[in-house]
């Protein structure tokens, strides 16, 4: 798909690619800990805690995708699935962990 | 588009908070029953809430070819010329659009030569 001809008649902007990781960085850091307040709060132990949080972090893309990408995933990302659906979603899980505890030791204690 | 994601950003924080409280409050109770269902709604609606407005707070994407990107950056010059701050990025396909025609060396050479003639009188 991406082959070398296709970056020849098109290169890529790195300066955007940087802008639009940076972008999707803030947004799932900032969810992450949102999401571990609402996880803590409801009492989830263990499994059901980190299925929430994928299945919330798959709604965050959703919601990424549909207005800040307009629906043309590819004109922003260099690699959609890697770069938008899966982004990040990892490295937020440790902010997710903190809150989560911190707020299921807050009100459940 | 601020106003919005601001508005929804407050709201989903007081709804978050008050979630909160009440659970905080619930847990208080000698009863064990579980978290009641009002307060469960309550609090993924907030976060719901929060999620569109962080998203929709958050700084809009820029296309990464670079035809799309030259093409909206050449677009949008005549805007960004108005604000005059932001000059990290400039319309690529300046130097085709604006360029020099060539040097008129005749009216120069009498513009110079004018010049040290005007020196002369003085």
């Amino acid at each position: 798909m991406l082959d070398e001809r296709e970056l020849a008649i098109s290169p890529i902007v790195q300066s955007s690619v940087q802008h639009n990781a940076q972008t999707i960085s803030n947004i799932r850091s900032l969810t992450a800990s949102l999401f571990g307040v609402a996880a803590g709060t409801l009492g989830l132990e263990s499994y059901p805690g980190f299925i929430f949080y994928l299945a919330a972090s798959l709604l965050v893309s959703v919601l990424i995708f549909a207005f800040r990408a307009e629906g043309k995933a590819s004109e922003y990302f260099h690699s959609p699935l890697g770069d938008l659906w899966l982004g990040e979603v990892f490295g937020g899980m440790s902010g997710f962990v903190l809150t989560w505890t911190l707020f299921y030791g807050l009100v459940r204690a | 588009m601020t106003l919005i994601s601001t508005s929804l950003n407050g709201l989903g924080l007081v709804l978050l908070t008050h979630a909160v409280y009440s659970a905080h409050e619930h847990s208080l109770l000698p009863t064990t029953a579980a978290l009641p269902l009002d307060i469960t709604i309550e609090l993924l609606a907030a976060v719901l809430l929060l999620c569109i407005g962080i998203v929709l707070a958050s700084p809009d994407l820029k296309p990464i070819k670079w035809s799309v990107w030259g093409g909206k950056l050449s677009r949008e010059e005549h805007k960004a010329a108005e604000k005059a701050g932001d000059v990290t990025e400039r319309d690529p396909y300046e130097q085709l659009d604006v360029r020099r025609g060539f040097l008129d060396i005749r009216s120069k050479r009498q513009d110079f030569a004018d010049w040290v003639r005007e020196g002369a009188t003085k």
